[in-house]
């Protein structure tokens, strides 16, 4: 078994269970042990626009917590994933700002080091555990299932700081979704944005992304969306019948996490994956 | 420590206000030198079709010196953090965290905040996470919480009064 500290962010644990939920069932099933930590916060990305200096220090207190424990962190969230990433970038390269946040870290008795490597579900699953040790754990192949892959802005860019996907033609889901027996296709609003960071400020806008992206799914012929963000997740799935509504359209499009069809191709339980917790017509589909 | 703190930074922040004023006379020379008016930015703007967000345009007025105008405009709020123009820029501008930067002028000059922003950093203060645990509903609208799911106690800071004393430090110190 590889041990992973697990940072959970905020959107995960106070309301995208079922990323949680796929994600402790499915993980130990590929050999990843997954270590659960007190003390972390926000990764501050949601009040960037608020105060960036604010988004860096969290970003940091949240690394430097998890070098306690010597391990690699897994970090499913995109933006949570986005921001640690960037924060490494900065604090590794600028030794001014490094010791400026370590002064802050030292009231909470904490220090960055920069030693530890973050990682996402996507090349944990593709890079780390790879393509054929999933393929052993298949036992009802997703046949015939013919999914829709949404990596997310904040997985695919930007390049220079290094993210887990190709930046202009990421195809790792696509890996892993064949792997698991589904097919795949490319399709042009492939990198189109879901609109979860505008949700906040100005929701019609954020909706009607969510809308044309699910509408152009659905004109593509697709069995279902495959998201790995809890932000994008919650647009797609969450609030699918609102998106719906401000493009008046009657949106029926099936939306999982892509740890829930791994435990689904692995032929765990449902509920497990806490499948019953997608809003979206997920029973359209059977697996 | 209450969000105007954090926000506003309040009338002792005159220091903190000019050098984030010096950071944008910077950022206007940089643009001046490097941004070419390509307008690469705009063509792959996830918010130009629907909220008519032109980033080359925003970094062309930037260039001209007009600064308070950008920063009190409704526009540099529509971003949608894409970061494709971040990625994308041939002169590795990155009109996004200008519009970051910007934003947080507008907020640090004490304009008023939109949306949801105030509440998100009241619970990040107040208990380190954007928002408390949620219940949820299931497909067939049933209630769930957290822990009837079986999953464990969220992972949130243990000392919430250090916690606060450490962002309430980094509201009134340079950094
Ligand atoms: S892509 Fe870069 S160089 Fe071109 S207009 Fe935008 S900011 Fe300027
Ligand atoms: S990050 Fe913002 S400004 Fe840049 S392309 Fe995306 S929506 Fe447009």
């Amino acid at each position: 078994m590889k041990k992973y500290t697990l940072y959970p962010g905020c959107v995960m644990q106070t309301e995208q269970y079922g990323y949680e939920l796929s994600i402790r069932e499915v993980f130990p099933v590929l050999g990843v042990e997954l270590v659960d930590v007190e003390n972390f916060s926000c990764c501050g990305e949601p009040v960037k626009s608020i105060n960036q200096l604010l988004t860096l220090y969290l970003s940091a207190r949240n690394l430097a917590i998890a070098e306690q424990q010597g391990f690699d962190l897994f970090v499913p969230c995109s933006v949570c994933h986005f921001a640690l990433s960037e924060c490494k970038n900065i604090l590794d390269n600028d030794g001014g700002m490094r010791s400026r946040v370590n002064e802050m870290l030292a009231s909470e008795d904490l220090e960055y080091k920069g030693k530890v490597g973050v990682v996402h579900t996507v090349d944990l699953l593709y890079d780390h555990v790879g393509v054929k040790e999933i393929k052993k754990h298949v036992k009802k192949p997703l046949k015939g299932l013919k999914i829709a892959s949404h990596y997310g802005c904040h997985l695919v860019r930007p390049s220079e700081i290094g993210r887990p996907v190709d930046s202009e033609n990421p195809m790792k889901i696509e890996a892993v979704l064949e792997a698991l027996g589904a097919e795949t296709m490319d399709y042009a609003e492939k990198l189109d944005c879901c609109g979860g960071l505008l949700l906040v400020n100005l929701p019609e806008s954020a909706l009607t992304k969510t809308g044309q992206k699910l509408q152009a799914v659905e004109e593509h012929g697709f069995d279902g969306l495959v998201t790995v963000c809890p932000w994008c997740q919650r647009m797609f799935d969450s609030r699918q019948k609102k998106a719906g509504e401000t493009v008046a359209a009657k949106l029926e499009v099936p939306v999982f996490y892509l740890t829930q069809l791994l435990g689904l191709a692995f032929g765990l339980d449902e509920r497990k994956l806490g499948l019953d917790l997608n809003l979206s017509p997920v029973d359209k589909l059977k697996v | 420590m209450s969000i105007k703190d954090l926000t506003s930074m309040a009338e002792a922040q005159v220091e903190l206000r000019e050098e984030i004023n010096n950071r944008l006379l910077r950022l206007q020379n940089e643009l001046s030198d490097y941004c070419f008016q390509c307008a690469k930015c705009t063509s792959g703007c996830e918010a130009h079709k629907l909220l008519e967000l032109e980033p080359h345009k925003i970094m062309a007025l930037l260039k001209r010196g007009l600064i308070d105008e950008m920063v009190n405009s409704d526009v540099i709020w529509t971003c949608m953090s894409c970061f494709k123009c971040r990625e994308r820029c041939p002169q590795k501008v990155s009109p996004v965290d200008v519009l970051f930067a910007l934003k947080n002028l507008a907020v640090m000059g004490g304009k008023q905040i939109p949306g949801n922003y105030t509440s998100m950093l009241q619970s990040i203060l107040s208990m380190g996470l954007i928002q408390d645990v949620q219940e949820v509903q299931t497909r067939d609208m049933k209630t769930r919480r957290r822990e009837d799911l079986g999953l464990p106690r969220v992972s949130k800071p243990k000392d919430a009064s250090k916690f606060q004393m450490v962002l309430t430090k980094l509201a009134v110190e340079k950094v």
